[in-house]
């Protein structure tokens, strides 16, 4: 049975003359994340305003957890939590006093306010700032306070939106942990990414925006399966070995392309082990190898793969 | 947990482990506790703190000596010292600029993301809005009550209402600029943007201070610029703060104050009713 906790139908919103969304529909299921990928003005933020009752939608139908949301706006409100693009803080409230506000505010007794912030706090790792004012936290400390205050009410949807932007690749990876532990407890999720990574690593479906439509939608393998192929380069040590290296790959049955300007040769791999290929092939041909990467293809990829017509990032 | 799970809108399915009733605090405790927590940010941050308490002391004497030879003119001198005409509408006229920051203050809060969080919470967003309104009048309270002493023991401020009389004024004055913050939180919802709020702010400002009993009598002033100072609301605010504080009432005294109130009332409504309706969604 699928149980939709987000439902959009045909969603549309202007802006004067500007479409900032063109008729988007996504559907999520309970307990699973969808990763919305697009670039700045793609109509992310603007999607999420209306699912979590900011902004009302010029045409079409939205849900969330089975309510409407423009009709039952307060029920839906209760249900959810929203941790926009900038750390939504009271940055002259401590990190426990923002969490008790909210709280409060919820309609929590002092006593559960404070017990709430103090879990809260544990959870996220804050515990030791927590008597400190917010606006002496880091960038990561503030998202992680963020979060933490839009998850005092347990609620059963949660926005994320780019919530990684801006972080330390540490605090990345840390917040990352934090949202899979959510979607542990049962907790659906919407997340905006710029990111073609994080959306592979956290979500279960992606839905790519792209001027205000959806130009893909899958689950990170579709897309990628779509988008093609990761990329090795090699960087040769030795700018006359071009020839034999580009041979010796074509002959492992790879498309290498030859980059004179880098000195590097580039070719798409289809799996992992196509890496062993190329490495394989290039020390049999005696090709000295300067430098090996393995590239993971990006947004920009995607876009490419799926819609001719992307902007240039 | 029943394994059906009901469509109804109306039916609140909670998850095991939700603490029941966290659907929005009352009204009461919703305003009790925003009010608090923009206090907060007024004794956070001293440097802001020092430099509202110094403003209306600045005004205070650049307006007292600047102006303070027309004390010399027919008509004030039954005053006494200008600063006994002065001050009960400065008070009047600083509650204004505090309203005015009112404004500013909810599109700063609004930019950085903390009304989103309370816009995207169970909560009434009118209680959001007054408890901006009550911590600005809190705030405007301390800010008359600092220019008041020090106006009694640096610049001679004696009025023949006493200390009742003054109580009186800051009251009313109160009240106005309670009324008048809502007029900005109403224009700050709709332009957006802190740069053309102080833009309207000022356009409507300056004209409302100058072109009333505020500084000078209108008697004084040319008839057209006249006219507008007896439409004005403001000046029914002054004659009314400077009728209570000085004895002396320009206009009856009733009348007077009944208007001011009023006025503050009703435009307290209507902006109340305004900011409110265009902070729920943006369209």
């Amino acid at each position: 049975m699928t149980d939709l906790m987000i439902e959009a139908t045909e969603v549309t919103k202007s802006f004067g003359t500007v479409k900032a969304l063109d008729g988007v529909s996504i559907q999520v299921p309970k307990g699973t994340v969808l990763g919305l990928l697009g670039h700045n003005g793609a109509g992310k933020t603007t999607l999420v305003n209306i699912l979590t009752t900011l902004m009302s939608p010029t045409s079409g139908h939205a849900t969330v957890a089975g309510l409407d949301v423009m009709r039952h706006g307060d029920q839906v409100r209760s249900r959810i939590g929203l941790t926009g693009q900038f750390a939504a803080v009271d940055e002259n409230l401590s990190g426990v006093d923002n969490l008790v506000l909210i709280a409060r505010l919820l309609g929590a007794s002092r006593k559960q306010a404070k017990d709430r912030a103090g879990e809260l706090l544990a959870t996220f790792d804050l515990s030791e700032a927590a008597t400190r004012l917010a606006k002496t936290y880091s960038g990561g400390m503030r998202r992680r306070l963020d979060l933490a205050a839009s998850l005092v009410g347990r609620p059963d949807v949660i926005f994320l939106d780019e919530p990684t932007t801006g972080l330390d690749p540490l605090s990345r990876i840390g917040l990352w942990e934090i949202v899979e532990g959510l979607v542990g407890d049962g907790t659906t999720v919407l997340l905006t990414t710029q990111y073609l990574e994080e959306a592979d690593r956290l979500a279960d479906s992606i839905t790519v925006l792209s001027k205000g439509r959806v130009v893909a939608a899958g689950t990170a393998a579709q897309l990628k399966a779509e988008v093609g192929q990761r990329t090795v380069s090699v960087v040769l040590a030795n700018p006359d070995d071009a020839v034999t290296a580009l041979d010796a790959l074509s002959r492992a049955g790879l498309h290498p392309m030859h980059d004179r300007s880098r000195n590097s040769i580039a070719s798409p791999v289809a799996k992992s082990t196509d890496l062993a290929t190329v490495v394989r092939a290039l020390d049999e041909a005696g090709v000295e190898v300067g430098e090996l990467a393995l590239s993971e293809p990006t947004l920009d990829d995607v876009y490419l793969a799926v819609n001719s017509e992307a902007p240039a990032a | 947990m029943t394994t059906t799970i009901s469509t109804a809108p109306a039916v609140d399915q909670d998850k095991p482990g939700r603490p029941s009733g966290w659907h929005g605090s009352s009204f009461v405790t919703q305003v009790w506790v925003l009010t608090a927590r923009s206090m907060n940010a007024f004794w956070r941050d001293p440097r802001m703190l020092f430099f509202s308490l110094l403003q209306p002391l600045v005004m205070l004497l650049l307006f007292s000596q600047v102006f303070g030879g027309l004390s010399k003119l027919g008509g004030l001198d039954q005053y006494g010292d200008y600063i006994n005409y002065l001050l009960p509408s400065t008070l009047v006229t600083t509650t204004m600029t505090a309203a005015m920051s009112s404004g500013v203050g909810l599109l700063t809060e609004m930019s950085n993301g903390v009304i989103a969080r309370f816009r995207s919470m169970p909560i009434s967003l009118f209680s959001v809005l007054l408890a901006r309104s009550l911590s600005d009048i809190v705030r405007m309270g301390i800010q008359l009550l600092v220019m008041l002493v020090a106006a009694a023991l640096l610049f001679g401020f004696r009025p023949a209402g006493g200390v009742m009389g003054v109580v009186g004024a800051l009251a009313v004055s109160l009240v106005v600029g309670w009324g008048l913050s809502w007029l900005f939180l109403a224009i700050a919802t709709w332009v957006k943007k802190p740069e053309t709020m102080q833009a309207v702010a000022f356009l409507t400002m300056f004209p409302l201070m100058f072109a009333s009993s505020a500084y000078m009598p209108p008697s004084t002033m040319p008839s057209w610029v006249q006219a507008v100072a007896t439409v004005n609301p403001l000046s029914y605010a002054v004659y009314a703060s400077r009728g209570l504080a000085t004895t002396i009432w320009e206009s009856p005294a009733v009348q007077t104050l009944t208007a001011s109130l009023a006025i503050s009332l009703v435009i307290a409504a209507v902006g109340g009713w305004i900011a409110t309706r265009n902070f729920r969604r943006t369209t």
